[in-house]
């Protein structure tokens, strides 16, 4: 890719940022080095990569909030009315992420189809509402921040595409909207395993095998019951001037995997500032997540709701800490001719930055399966 | 499938005493696919990774350097106070273990093959040393690689004439960004060969390149990575290491899967050692009955998997010495001392003895310490003298930039009269330095002339600004303020011609004199 800027209609980003509340503390230094224009620029710089046409927006909500948005289409494609046919790609990310992350995906998945890319509530530049604390509640909140987009936008069916986080709430709006999804791509999806329920000493016979796996001594236990009190991504921000080196230490696996675009800290620092926010949607992930990153509602007790009338295709990094053999329990729930899993070698959980050709070249065979 | 077409390398991740997984893993790659550690082209190494990376390159007998680790792991847990007792010298016990253990001809079969990672103390960056002249030098290597300051010791080591400290600060797992470098970390994570937790956590930390999941047991081999757990916990994660190993191997299809049919009698052999074992098992248990307690509860268990019944079983040599090394020395005086009264006596008695062991060992380390004296003494002096240069540095940099922004401040308010009273204050600075050393005095001296240059420079662009506020609208005034600045200061640093060295601190200072030009940047988009 050419990192050249091909100035993708400047208009098309929207020149209203939000700041802060024009409280008497304005005038007081942040003690995070972050605001919404910083990222704002920041994600300007990655996304003047793209060389498709980018539309950038915020579309409203009828609850007033507002989704950060990317439109692809083809720049050189012969017939407009062709890519109009054919059924749009919306792309979900993960946790702690935004679109830029998809950067190295947006330009080949558009070339044939019109390809949605948005900031999840409470992500990235998207609006970041109080979430409610309770999992349930906080799961309908995303999913219907989705559907409202979706109308808001004027879609009538897609191909819906998730990664981590993304994955989760992207099944879980399948699972509410079947007939809006014409395929679901999980993608290294978060929160489909139960948690494992403690054994009791019945079976004395596997002693042996219990004794191999010390359980954490207790103050383990209370540094982990203090860290669940707060956010998941707080130290960022309590760490202040800091927080951008810390990211940057932290994960340079980041700034590598993006290197060839970028050889600055381009990247680290989107991620930062994409976090660096006041929290809302980490809001809303702690109330769905239990215990270090268990989900407390997991798919696999629900993937049975999704009809099995509707291909699903679920893609894992080979090398990814997300244990795919989920993956092969969803093919036992549902019916093996719908369900698909791929793994993909030298791949972590970042799939679509570690190895974007195969990535693309397998989600642009899956969305020409379908039309 | 690995790619064998090409070369590859492994990887050992630093990890402090939890290198005894490594161990694990190397006897497991020996025993099921030799070849790929024989004709592996590095194998590179971190900390205790370097240790394990060394035993295996210089085919040093596994389960000798897996005893040597739980013998120091043992000799950490005998003093109440661990691996912080004083009388616990880390180094020296690495060194003497290497030295016993390592082969004459050590040097001749690592060169150019080991790769150990160190980080230079001078600039912090990282070092792959891979050129050995001796045994000696890796040996020296090796208890560089693994020196953790404060935690080793303050004066750090020599290798070639070059201080180094431990590779895992600024490299832990070196070369892992290569595709065909195989990493080992006893971290679950995103290495190749790595325990699999069940976890779905989102948050992964690298700490300098090792992918570390935040975990519940990441956390706790985390803490026992610098504060040794015990021998039997240690012989688990050894195994977990053969079983990670072997998990890795038939995932990529590296396994040899004739091999256990062809030698029936190693078989046979084994079933007999693990009819040993489990004998060793029963009377760890009979003996450790608290700590099998707070082993056997806890969610952390994992699913027996089809995998783990098949092979579960250490090859006997490594088996053999590990349980040797576990076991051995329950005298009678050990289990004494073990007993409650006992511990609690010592623990009671410790602001007596821990003085008194404290004096005794540091006599000796200073007697150990004789031969370097010098050296040493030398080196500490030289660091001492950088670090005073730098807090000068910084604390008149931070003087002239505060009184820089004061004086601006005041230009602003009324430019005519500020001056006089500035270059008063600067002169009052210069004769209070005035009583210091030479040194001091020329840094300072230079300080004020490239000052002076500085505050013409902003003198000059607020004038200018003031000038435009007077005549021009707004849009002009932001013009001049973005570029004014950059098109002055060369005209009168060509003006007043002085040393290169001023030069040099007043280009390195220009960002800090417009921060307004910085903040318009933002915006601009």
């Amino acid at each position: 890719m050419d990192p050249t800027p091909s100035t993708p209609a400047p208009a098309a980003f929207q020149s209203d940022c939000e700041t802060g509340p024009g409280s008497v503390w304005g005038w007081w230094p942040s003690w995070r080095p972050t605001s919404m224009s910083l990222l704002k620029a920041t994600e300007s710089k990655i996304l003047n990569c793209i060389q498709n046409n980018l539309w950038a927006r915020f579309v409203t909500l009828p609850s007033q909030d507002r989704i950060w948005t990317l439109t692809l289409t083809n720049k050189t494609v012969p017939k407009p009315a062709e890519q109009d046919s054919k059924m749009p790609l919306v792309m979900v990310h993960g946790f702690g992420g935004g679109v830029g992350l998809w950067i190295r995906n947006l330009d080949a998945l558009s070339r044939s189809r019109t390809v949605y890319a948005f900031d999840l509530l409470g992500f990235g530049r998207s609006s970041r509402p109080s979430f409610p604390s309770d999992a349930a509640k906080a799961e309908e909140h995303f999913v219907n921040s989705i559907e409202q987009w979706r109308q808001s936008v004027g879609l009538e069916n897609m191909i819906l595409l998730g990664h981590s986080l993304g994955g989760y709430l992207a099944t879980s709006y399948a699972i509410q909207h079947p007939s809006r999804v014409s395929h679901l791509i999980l993608v290294d999806p978060w929160g489909f395993p139960e948690r494992p329920q403690i054994q009791s000493h019945e079976n004395q016979g596997q002693t042996t095998e219990l004794v191999k796996r010390p359980s954490p001594p207790r103050w383990v236990k209370a540094i982990v019951s203090v860290v669940s009190l707060f956010n998941p991504l707080a130290v960022i921000r309590a760490a202040g001037p800091w927080g951008p080196g810390l990211v940057n230490r932290f994960r340079p696996d980041f700034k590598r995997k993006f290197e060839d675009l970028f050889d600055d800290d381009t990247m680290t620092q989107y991620i930062y500032h994409c976090n660096a926010q006041p929290p809302s949607g980490e809001v809303g992930f702690r109330a769905m997540s239990e215990s270090l990153g268990w989900a407390k509602r997991p798919m696999l007790q629900r993937i049975h709701l999704l009809p099995s009338s509707m291909p699903l295709t679920i893609l894992y990094g080979a090398q990814s800490w997300v244990d795919s053999s989920s993956g092969d329990k969803v093919v036992q729930v549902r019916s093996p001719a719908r369900t698909k899993v791929l793994l993909i070698n030298d791949a972590s959980h970042h799939v679509y930055a570690d190895q974007p050709e195969k990535f693309n070249r397998v989600i642009e065979n899956l969305c020409n399966s379908v039309n | 499938m690995f790619p064998l077409d090409s070369s590859w390398n492994i990887s050992f991740a630093g990890c402090g005493f939890l290198g005894i997984y490594h161990v694990g893993v190397a006897s497991c790659l020996l025993e099921q696919a030799p070849f790929l550690v024989h004709n592996a082209k590095h194998i590179y190494g971190a900390s205790a990774g370097a240790l394990t990376a060394t035993a295996l390159v210089t085919g040093v007998c596994l389960g000798e350097a897996g005893a040597s680790i739980i013998e120091v792991a043992k000799e950490a847990r005998k003093r109440f106070l661990g691996p912080m007792h004083p009388s616990f010298n880390l180094v020296k016990i690495v060194r003497f273990m290497l030295q016993r253990t390592l082969p004459a001809d050590s040097h001749q079969i690592a060169n150019g093959r080991l790769g150990i990672s160190l980080t230079r103390v001078t600039d912090g960056e990282n070092v792959v040393v891979s050129h050995f002249n001796n045994k000696e030098e890796i040996v020296q290597a090796c208890v560089c690689s693994a020196y953790i300051p404060v935690y080793c010791g303050i004066i750090p080591p020599t290798l070639q004439g070059v201080r180094y400290v431990d590779g895992g600060i600024s490299d832990n797992l070196p070369h892992y960004e290569l595709k065909n470098t195989i990493t080992v970390s006893p971290f679950s994570g995103e290495s190749d060969i790595c325990p699999r937790d069940t976890s779905t956590n989102i948050h992964e930390l690298r700490f300098t390149n090792t992918s570390i999941q935040f975990t519940l047991t990441n956390l706790y081999r985390i803490s026992r990575a610098l504060f040794p757990p015990d021998p039997m916990v240690m012989k688990a994660m050894c195994k977990q290491g053969y079983n990670d190993a072997l998990h890795f191997l038939k995932k990529n299809g590296l396994l040899n899967f004739s091999d256990p049919h062809i030698d029936r009698a190693l078989q046979g052999n084994r079933e007999k050692h693990e009819d040993q074992v489990d004998y060793v098992h029963t009377d760890a248990k009979g003996v450790g009955e608290d700590e099998k307690m707070h082993m056997v509860d806890g969610p952390l268990t994992v699913h027996p998997s089809i995998e783990e019944h098949i092979i579960v079983r250490l090859p006997p040599t490594l088996h053999k010495a590990l349980i040797e090394a576990c076991t051995e020395r329950r005298s009678l005086v050990q289990s004494l001392s073990n007993l409650l009264p006992f511990r609690m006596a010592s623990a009671m008695m410790l602001p007596y003895t821990l003085p008194l062991e404290s004096a005794l060992s540091l006599t000796l380390r200073l007697l150990e310490w004789l031969p370097d004296v010098q050296e040493d003494v030398g080196w500490i002096q030289e660091q001492l003298v950088k670090v005073l240069q730098h807090v000068l540095r910084q604390a008149s940099k931070s003087i002239t930039q505060h009184f820089s922004a004061r004086f601006s401040c005041q230009l602003e308010l009324h430019h005519y009269q500020s001056l006089p009273s500035q270059i008063r204050s600067t002169s009052l600075y210069a004769t209070w330095v005035g009583s210091g050393t030479l040194s001091v005095q020329d840094i300072f001296t230079r300080l004020d002339q490239y000052k002076r240059q500085l505050l013409s420079g902003t003198f000059c662009v607020n004038m200018d600004l003031e000038g435009s506020f007077q005549t021009g609208s707004m849009s002009v005034d932001k013009s001049s303020a973005s570029f004014l600045p950059a098109e002055g200061f060369p005209t009168h640093t060509g003006g007043l011609s002085d040393s290169k060295d001023a030069m040099r601190h007043f280009d390195s200072d220009l960002p800090l004199i417009n921060p307004g030009a910085h903040q318009t940047n933002y915006y601009q988009f």
